[in-house]
């Protein structure tokens, strides 16, 4: 199922946007209001877009989507920020390979779709890195193949 | 710990070389920068509950059209009863929200009217906790990486001017929130005796170096990014509790933090500008 996970420290935000995507999409939508918590649960839980607010004590938004991307490569990162500045923005890009900068107050619509696309983008990467493992497998047997070949006719 | 005492004076125009009407100029300036620092702090408190209003007016509106077309038929289908429980959740969790947004928002003005006391007299009995607890809803976007403890005592009403008793409050708060790292905290102390009551405002940031001290109430003085002020909220503070016949204290020392005290006589009396030393200013 795809899963939606939402960190910020305001519990109006979470619960907003929580009941939004319950009524609007098939989404599971995990709510946080603490980053630590909610990097810690990314241990044992699948998640395919995460969208975090930026100002939060004790790890800043963009500090905390780059730790999330450590342990989860593939899901698609999202700021969503009352501290709409352009220096911040440009950290995110860059330290936590962020996919999409978001302001509030959010438009819902538009928000649904970049998560929508968020989970597509999450999906083919899965998918790739999936390829990519299967054709390193199919190429090791390969390898394995040739020298047993080779042994058997030296 | 290095320590520095206040007291009424003239404005040290002199030490960083400005003219009294400079100074007067600078200090008018700054009142309005701080008046500004104030609407944005606001504007950003106030995004949070809007924003969330904002989303539950339009997911309300997804929610009634979905429920419209569900009773189009005026036959509720058992598959689509799924559909109206899914509903009936999403505006419960609307109706928490607005609930929570809708008593910010009115916290917010509340501490508001109380910080600027645009219903009250200019010179008052005054609960300085109820200042204090205003100002720090007002600049709490500016207090999230901070831990604020309140250790308060038992203080009397205190007659002074609260809406400028307040900018104080909110002044040091600002130092002190700017001063300590991410993690840290501010302690609010009060205590009064039969004449007097405090006020200390302590964080254990970064501190101040030694030779940085007797220049804090020079306008226009500040170690900080240019960004962040204009280095005269200190000198503004000292003429405030200066016209209240107060004083400020101030102990510090790099690495171990600093306090602010502010001592105010539980009777206003204005201060007077050049009036005789505190005798015991240290």
């Amino acid at each position: 199922m795809n899963t939606v996970m939402i960190v910020d420290d305001e519990p109006m935000v979470g619960t907003a946007l929580r009941s939004f995507l319950e009524l609007e999409t098939s989404y599971r939508v995990l709510t946080y209001t603490a980053p630590q918590v909610a990097l810690d649960s990314l241990d044992s839980e699948s998640v395919d877009v995460i969208v975090a607010d930026f100002m939060m004590p004790g790890m800043d938004g963009i500090t905390f989507l780059r730790n999330a991307r450590q342990l989860k490569p593939m899901a698609t990162r999202i700021l969503l920020t009352g501290y709409a500045d352009k220096q911040n923005a440009i950290r995110a890009i860059n330290e936590a390979g962020l996919y999409y900068y978001l302001e509030k107050p959010w438009d819902n619509e538009h928000l649904k779709m970049v998560i929508r696309n968020g989970m597509e983008r999450s999906a083919l990467f899965t998918e790739l890195d999936a390829r990519v493992s299967a054709l390193e497998a199919a190429n090791l047997e390969l390898h394995g193949f040739r020298r047993r070949l080779i042994e058997a006719f030296l | 710990m290095s320590g520095v005492g206040t007291t009424g004076g003239a404005l040290p125009a002199g030490a960083a070389g400005t003219s009294a009407g400079g100074v007067a100029e600078l200090v008018s300036q700054a009142r309005l920068a701080s008046l500004g620092m104030l609407v944005a702090g606001l504007a950003h408190e106030i995004n949070t509950p809007i924003g969330a209003l904002h989303s539950n007016h339009d997911v309300l509106k997804r929610a009634l059209n979905k429920l419209q077309e569900i009773l189009a038929d005026e036959v509720v289908e058992p598959h689509e009863l799924d559909e109206v429980r899914r509903i009936v959740r999403a505006v419960d969790g609307i109706l928490q929200v607005n609930d929570m947004a809708v008593e910010r928002m009115a916290g917010l003005v509340r501490s508001l009217r109380n910080f600027g006391r645009i219903d009250g007299a200019d010179v008052d009995f005054t609960d300085l906790h109820e200042g204090i607890d205003g100002t720090l809803a007002i600049i709490a976007h500016q207090l999230r990486h901070v831990t604020v403890v309140r250790e308060y005592g038992s203080i009397p009403l205190v007659e002074c001017q609260p809406q400028q008793v307040n900018q104080v409050f909110m002044n040091l708060l600002l130092n002190a929130a700017q001063a300590v790292e991410e993690g840290g905290s501010i302690t609010i102390r009060t205590r009064a005796d039969d004449s007097h009551v405090w006020v200390a405002v302590a964080d254990n940031g970064r501190g101040i170096a030694p030779e940085h001290i007797d220049r804090l109430f020079e306008p226009g003085f500040t170690t900080k990014d240019s960004r962040v002020g204009m280095g005269l909220g200190l000198l503004i503070s000292r003429q405030i509790i200066d016209g209240h016949d107060g004083r400020i204290d101030i102990e510090s020392a790099p690495g171990a933090g600093s306090v602010f005290t502010v001592r105010l006589p539980l009777r206003y009396r204005a201060g007077t500008a050049g009036r005789t030393p505190d005798p015991e200013a240290t």
